[in-house]
């Protein structure tokens, strides 16, 4: 029911309450007058089109050419129609004013009403505008873009052209943030998107997708052209140095770029092709850019099928410990076994511990896999004849969760085994972050009576403060320094030579890791370590095989045991 | 009170590629405008360049600062900056805008010796002495890279 129609209601009870009874003929003259000084344009035109009545205001519409001829034509449109209302096609007057046209049906003729709606349609713009604007920025939003890539999608159907989607993170800016605040972490991105917003050209779509990731949709013919030299101007810039209230910040960006429609035609599925590429732009060494490639897709889904199989991998006691002996040098007999773990994954591929450790901490299952790696080597060594070390690895995760200590005391209690009998394996890596809550409990193990051992020492930074803040028992050499064509020139042993040296200073025993030569390890011998490690003794060993190897080693203690039978080569955990 | 001075001090490489004669032409071009917008913004500082580098200084308000370097940086007639000093400052060292062309390179000399001359280049205190010795030898090391 429209104003019109409602608004006599009230005129005639207000005259019922004010005059004795009805005057048809006043009623009507009043009407009228009211009418006509309604401020609402009202007009009745007779079925021709003619104009029987118009109002004051409807009278100074009709003076406006462009609502006269845009009547006409709305008229010429519908008026054959019972009644209808321009709600969705709203005459517009010049830039701002835009009127709502709507008809009655009379019995003789059409009621034409006209209202201004240029406030109500300034309003929804505005609100409109404001769902698909980044309030930060100013940029658009992840509506703006998933809108702006719908529609062009459905146009690529119609006029096959190219067009690139960019994804942008920002490199460092969280420390930023943490160290200077929000405020001026929030200026900064202001700044970003300004930088950012001078490279593009007029049809390009640039949205704040959340905290320092950005996109831009770029339609341009000339791709990949143009994106990459979009993307190579984007990472310069945004890597350029910025002032921001007064502090000089540095930051970088890194950039992941995908084709329309050359890599695929779906709006989703585009954007995380880009997220794939910027990903790979990031561990290439971030503030740079890359493409993507239907490869790392691939690798993608593999890498989430391995996450999937991973995470029940436990459960389906698919992981298994092998075990390789540690030899001593002056006795020439076994002091121990490392445990290294392998899965067995179903389908029947075994995966080396480098393939699926880091996956395994990057989704936080590597705590539950390293405790029951340690339990397992606990009990297993637990039931040998002669009380040998075992040698068990541990993460620089499994120190971070506060639950190190608490398995260990656990894994000695329930398999009975005597704590300087364990032999924890660290690498370089457990002592970068955090040091001194690192050295906290490397000292509560100890205190325990479990030794440990610095791993793999010469591939990280190899820094000698580690050796000097915690006495390790042990020190073992990198494989690297022992075998291959670099390690047996004369600077791979000096360094032996020198961290044998440094072993013998500090009273830790030095283990040679990876011997697979009678050569090999008469040079260790010569340079001073004190124990060795490596497929010329044995490859690691299934649990089954460890008690005759245990025999002969006491059977025969002159001769180490060589050459025992194998199973899958590889290392650590 | 009045508000803080400023002395942000950066060099980067030059980036303009072509024969002598129209880098000289784009060079004049960046020394025209920038002497005329750091005007506009109340910056003074100092300019010098070769065909290896541009090492400047700029002095200012903060928000002047700010603005200008942002201007500076979006330029990609240049790439590579450097900033070395970003500080509060009491007094201006340079508070006549000077640029210079510094270079061994005697063709580019005859190119660009008349910008120096025409700004009359001149450090006048200790601080701009010290900071001017620091952009010399940057600018003459890499003119000698760039060749």
């Amino acid at each position: 029911m429209s104003a019109i129609e409602t608004s006599p209601v009230p005129i005639e009870l207000a005259m019922n309450t004010a005059s004795s009874g009805p005057d048809p003929v006043g009623q009507a003259s009043l009407a009228e007058e009211a009418l006509r000084r309604l401020n609402r344009a009202v007009a009745v035109y007779s079925r021709d089109g003619a104009v029987q009545f118009s109002n004051g205001a409807f009278d100074a519409l009709l003076r406006q050419p462009a609502f006269a001829s845009g009547l006409a034509a709305l008229f010429e449109r519908t008026l054959a129609l019972h009644s209808v209302r321009s709600e969705d096609t709203p005459l517009s007057l010049g830039e701002r004013r835009v009127y709502q046209i709507e008809t009655v049906p009379l019995s003789h003729g059409v009621l034409v009403t006209a209202s201004d709606v240029s406030a109500e349609m300034a309003e929804r713009k505005r609100v409109n505008d404001e769902a698909r604007t980044d309030p930060l920025t100013g940029l658009g939003n992840r509506l703006l873009l998933r809108e702006q890539l719908a529609e062009l999608m459905s146009d690529l159907t119609l006029h096959p052209s190219a067009a690139a989607v960019l994804t942008i993170d920002l490199d460092r800016f969280k420390a930023v943030n943490d160290t200077l605040g929000h405020p001026v972490g929030d200026a900064l991105l202001r700044v970003v998107a300004d930088r950012i917003r001078s490279q593009l050209g007029r049809g390009d779509v640039v949205a704040r997708l959340g905290g320092d990731e950005f996109a831009i949709l770029q339609v341009d013919p000339q791709q990949p052209k143009a994106a990459e030299s979009l993307a190579a101007r984007l990472v310069d810039l945004l890597g350029r140095s910025y002032i921001v209230d007064g502090n000089l910040l540095n930051i970088g960006a890194s950039v992941g770029v995908a084709l329309l429609p050359g890599d695929c035609a779906d709006g989703d599925q585009i954007l995380k092709y880009a997220d794939l590429a910027l990903y790979r732009a990031k561990s290439a060494g971030r503030g740079t850019y890359r493409f993507f490639e239907m490869a790392m897709d691939e690798e993608m889904q593999a890498r989430h099928t391995m996450e999937i199989d991973l995470r029940r991998a436990l459960a389906l006691r698919e992981f298994s410990l092998v075990y390789q002996p540690q030899v001593n040098l002056d006795t020439s007999r076994i002091t121990g076994f490392e445990a290294l773990l392998r899965w067995h994954r179903a389908g029947g591929a075994t995966v080396a511990p480098s393939d699926f450790i880091p996956l395994a901490e990057e989704i936080g299952l590597i705590n539950p896999i390293g405790e029951w790696v340690i339990r397992n080597a606990c009990r297993e060594a637990a039931g040998w004849s002669e009380p040998l070390t075992i040698a068990v690895n541990v993460s620089a995760s499994q120190f971070a969760s506060a639950t190190l200590i608490g398995t260990v005391v656990s894994a000695l209690a329930e398999s009975g085994l005597a704590p300087e009998r364990l032999e924890l394996e660290i690498t370089e890596s457990v002592l970068m972050d955090d040091t001194q809550s690192v050295i906290d409990i490397l000292h509560s193990l100890r205190q325990l009576g479990v030794r440990v051992s610095m791993d793999d020492f010469g591939t990280g930074y190899s820094s000698l403060s580690y050796l000097r803040r915690f006495p390790f028992d042990k020190i073992k050499i990198d494989q690297s320094f022992i075998r291959g064509h670099e390690a047996e020139g004369p600077g791979g042993s000096a360094i032996v030579q020198a961290i044998a040296a440094l072993g013998r200073s500090l009273g830790m025993t030095t283990t040679a890791e990876g011997v697979e030569t009678e050569q090999q390890l008469s040079r260790v011998a010569a340079y001073g370590c004190t124990d060795v490690q490596g497929f010329l003794f044995s490859r690691p060993l299934p649990p089954e095989k460890i008690a005759d190897v245990i025999l002969n080693n006491r059977a025969q203690p002159s001769e180490p045991p060589r050459k025992t039978n194998d199973t899958q080569g590889g290392d650590s955990l | 009170m009045t508000r803080p001075l400023y002395r942000l001090v950066y060099y980067s490489r030059n980036r303009i590629a072509g024969a002598p004669g129209d880098v000289a032409q784009t060079v004049q071009g960046i020394l025209r405008a920038s002497q005329r917008n750091n005007f506009e913004v109340g910056v003074t500082g100092a300019l010098l360049f070769n065909a290896g580098i541009f090492a400047q200084v700029l002095e200012g308000r903060q928000d002047s600062i700010s603005a200008t370097f942002e201007r500076i940086q979006r330029d990609p007639r240049h790439g590579d900056v450097h900033v070395l000093g970003f500080e509060q400052t009491s007094a201006p060292s340079f508070p006549n805008w000077s640029m210079a062309y510094l270079g061994r390179s005697r063709e580019a000399e005859n190119l660009f010796g008349s910008i120096a001359a025409d700004s009359g280049f001149r450090p006048d205190s200790l601080e701009s002495e010290r900071i001017f010795r620091i952009m010399r030898e940057i600018a003459l090391e890499e003119e000698s890279a760039a060749a």
